[in-house]
């Protein structure tokens, strides 16, 4: 019968695949046997979402480092510093793998504070499961209006407002410019999309109807069909909303085209500056229009952490590599739960987001203010429009056209 | 002399039998109880669900040749059609989880032209079926129906143990119609359209109908796979159930395992997807060598996957 030894053997071999996959302690620690605050997060080392997530997971990793120099984070619950430690597991961007990281990082590992990884297609699936497990989810970046609920307390977002909310200040600059003729391209994905939505919505407000508004699959890596189609509209304003990819290859396109328009808009050149002037070179972004986030955007008011010039000098230092937005979001994530794990009365989750809500609006770290709504969601930062410029050496600079505190 | 032979022969029959009943028995208690000695749900969960897949693979592959690259165009619709019954219609889980099977099998239908295609023409016009329907659902156009690119979030229905319970059950009667097909007249059918479809209809096999059939049943069983997966993760975009790589995965966890038996794809499935878990979190880069050495190596020296090892020796494999 070697049929029945090959089934056996397969039965065998699920049972092994499975030890494989983690060792399992049978219980969680109790907070007196805490040796250490376990923090278990996701980073996409490879696809779509590694130029985003890396920088923020070395912002986290950073934080930790530091927080750990001086002898680990205060946990009030304890009454004592604990040193931080973090578990963190590559999902390559793809939504399935992290669907089971996260669980393992809940189940298996059993860690203390639940971090999301970049974006909300990877932050989406994390969404239920901590909910269902009843575990803090400190969303970084994921900021899909979809995730905060009344009915899910599990959940605070750390950096950036809702998508829905960023273009507030676009539209106002471009009411207040008086451009009456705007093209619009859009990545049809819930973060640029739920952005048409209220650009189209404010401008239309202000009798503004635009003369081009098309969605296009955020795959899409060549824009000289649409740019051509979109000159043919004669438009003041071209507004590009996708992902660091659509915005590279747009821009790609609109240098090869040598078409000229008043403004164009792109949104990441203000957060991953140096991979634009990298990727499409510093003429192709110079007077181009963005968000400037941190640390073109700087906070005169830090009351938490380090400030910008301050993080620059030691993250550079400590990693070799140069500062953008993602990676002082990480740094941000890491300053938010110091704070939660030194106000909390205890590690129970509920408590934590009490002791979260508690600190709202009081919190000024290097990324503004941190402040979130009831659901969870970040209010307190925002997000202005700047005309980039930049100079022969690649070097960036932003002036601002809206004001950064609106 | 005659009727010790017709004996043996009975035996032989009756022991088959048996061995094929022992996989899905297997299956269904193994999926069964491993969540009481692994804590991690997730993993299991989608073992089976690359399990279900391969199947449907190792069914339409395995059994006429056609090799599907866009298998998640079904897969994705599965998942749609289930939100959508839920959303819209107000639908409860499970019979949700049904009505994006039977999508998925309206969807094949659409889709029966492309089996007037072969080889490599077949393969990449599914990608580009698949392709077509992910950029169909995730249309803003289409907002009022599948939300968009806004995706579905079905928290409401949040049924984690329920919707491991439905994988389970869909994945044993997946098996279970494998080993029907594969022990009946119809399968042998199919193998000999595999090997030469003229041939097969000279001598009398309805090529088209038999084919049409596996194509609808493979459409069904992955759709059913997407819509249990889609209710599992109850919150997912388009671009996370039409993602090429469930087809990928599922297409070379039936290769490796071994097309054309019932064995080949649960042993794939629990190798590969094992050894991912195990090796491919840490240290992915190792693990897509080793995934990588390993299709080329099977192409060139097992085409008929591990299982086959054990077929060259005269033994019979389930």
């Amino acid at each position: 019968m070697k049929s029945t030894a090959i089934l056996g053997m397969a039965a065998v071999l699920l049972s092994a695949s499975l030890a494989g996959c983690g060792s399992s302690p049978s219980t969680a620690p109790s907070a007196k046997s805490i040796k250490d605050i376990t923090i278990g997060t996701l980073y996409a080392k490879s696809g779509a979402f590694a130029t985003s997530s890396m920088p923020e997971y070395s912002g986290l990793t950073f934080w930790a480092s530091q927080i750990n120099k001086t002898g680990g984070v205060y946990v009030k619950a304890l009454h004592k510093k604990v040193p931080v430690k973090i578990v963190a597991y590559n999902d390559q961007s793809s939504a399935t793998t992290a669907t089971t990281l996260y669980s393992q990082l809940i189940t298996v590992n059993h860690v203390n504070i639940l971090v999301a990884d970049f974006g909300s297609v990877l932050t989406s699936v994390a969404v239920p499961i901590a909910q269902e497990k009843k575990m803090l989810l400190f969303d970084q970046t994921g900021t899909g209006a979809s995730f905060f609920t009344p009915s899910n307390p599990y959940i605070v977002l750390t950096s950036l407002p809702t998508s829905g909310l960023w273009p507030t200040s676009l539209a106002q600059y471009l009411i207040h410019k008086g451009y009456s003729r705007i093209a619009i391209v859009y990545a049809t994905n819930d973060f640029d999309q739920s952005q048409d939505q209220t650009l189209v919505s404010k401008l239309k407000a202000a009798h503004i109807t635009p003369v081009y508004n098309n969605g296009v699959p955020t795959s899409t890596s060549s824009y000289s069909v649409l740019l051509n189609n979109m000159s043919h509209t004669n438009p003041q304003a071209v507004i590009e909303l996708g992902y660091p990819n659509n915005d590279i290859a747009f821009l790609q396109a609109l240098k090869a085209s040598g078409d000229h328009f008043n403004m164009v808009f792109t949104i990441f050149p203000g957060q991953l500056p140096q991979l634009f002037v990298s990727s499409v070179g510093p003429s192709s972004i110079n007077n181009t229009y963005t968000y400037p986030a941190p640390p073109l955007l700087t906070f005169s008011h830090v009351n938490y952490g380090l400030n910008t010039a301050q993080f620059d000098l030691a993250f550079k230092k400590a990693t070799g590599q140069s500062t953008n937005f993602l990676s002082i979001a990480g740094y941000n994530t890491g300053l938010i739960i110091q704070k939660t794990l030194s106000t909390a009365n205890s590690l129970n989750q509920l408590s934590l987001r009490h002791a979260v809500s508690r600190f709202s609006g009081s919190l000024s770290t290097l990324d503004g203010t941190f402040k979130i709504d009831s659901k969870g969601a970040q209010i307190g930062e925002t997000l202005p429009v700047g005309k980039i410029t930049t100079n022969s050496k690649g070097r960036v600079s932003v002036q601002f056209v809206t004001s950064p505190n609106s | 002399m005659l009727n010790t032979q017709l004996v043996e022969a009975g035996k032989r029959q009756r022991g088959r039998l048996l061995i094929n009943g022992v996989i899905p028995f297997l299956v269904l208690v193994g999926f069964s109880l491993s969540p009481f000695v692994y804590a991690n749900q997730a993993i299991l969960f989608q073992m089976m669900a690359f399990m279900a897949l391969a199947q449907g693979v190792n069914l339409l592959y395995g059994f006429t040749g056609y090799l599907p690259f866009g298998y998640v165009g079904f897969f994705g619709i599965g998942a749609y059609g289930m939100a959508i019954s839920i959303q819209l219609l107000h639908f409860p889980g499970l019979l949700a989880v049904v009505m994006g099977g039977l999508l998925s099998a309206i969807i094949a239908i659409i889709f029966l032209p492309l089996l007037r295609l072969s080889g490599a023409y077949f393969a990449i016009s599914s990608l580009a079926a698949a392709e077509v329907l992910s950029n169909v659902v995730s249309n803003s156009a289409m907002i009022h129906i599948t939300n968009g690119p806004y995706g579905e979030q079905l928290t409401q229905s949040y049924h984690p143990v329920t919707s491991y319970v439905a994988m389970v059950i869909v994945l044993v009667l997946t098996t279970v119609t494998v080993i029907f097909i594969r022990n009946m007249p119809f399968g042998r059918a199919l193998m000999a359209i595999r090997e030469d479809p003229v041939s097969a209809a000279m001598a009398g096999i309805a090529v088209v109908r038999s084919r049409s059939i596996v194509w609808l049943l493979s459409a069904l069983i992955a759709g059913l796979t997407g819509a249990i997966f889609g209710w599992h993760l109850s919150v997912f975009y388009p671009n996370t159930v039409f993602d090429l790589n469930i087809s990928i995965l599922a297409i070379v966890f039936t290769l490796f395992g071994g097309y054309g038996t019932v064995t080949g794809p649960v042993l794939g499935s629990i190798v590969l997807y094992g050894l991912y878990n195990a090796i491919g979190i840490s240290d992915p880069q190792y693990f897509q060598l080793i995934y990588g050495l390993l299709i080329v190596a099977l192409v060139l020296f097992l085409p008929g996957g591990i299982i086959s090892l054990i077929q060259r020796r005269g033994n019979y494999v389930p």
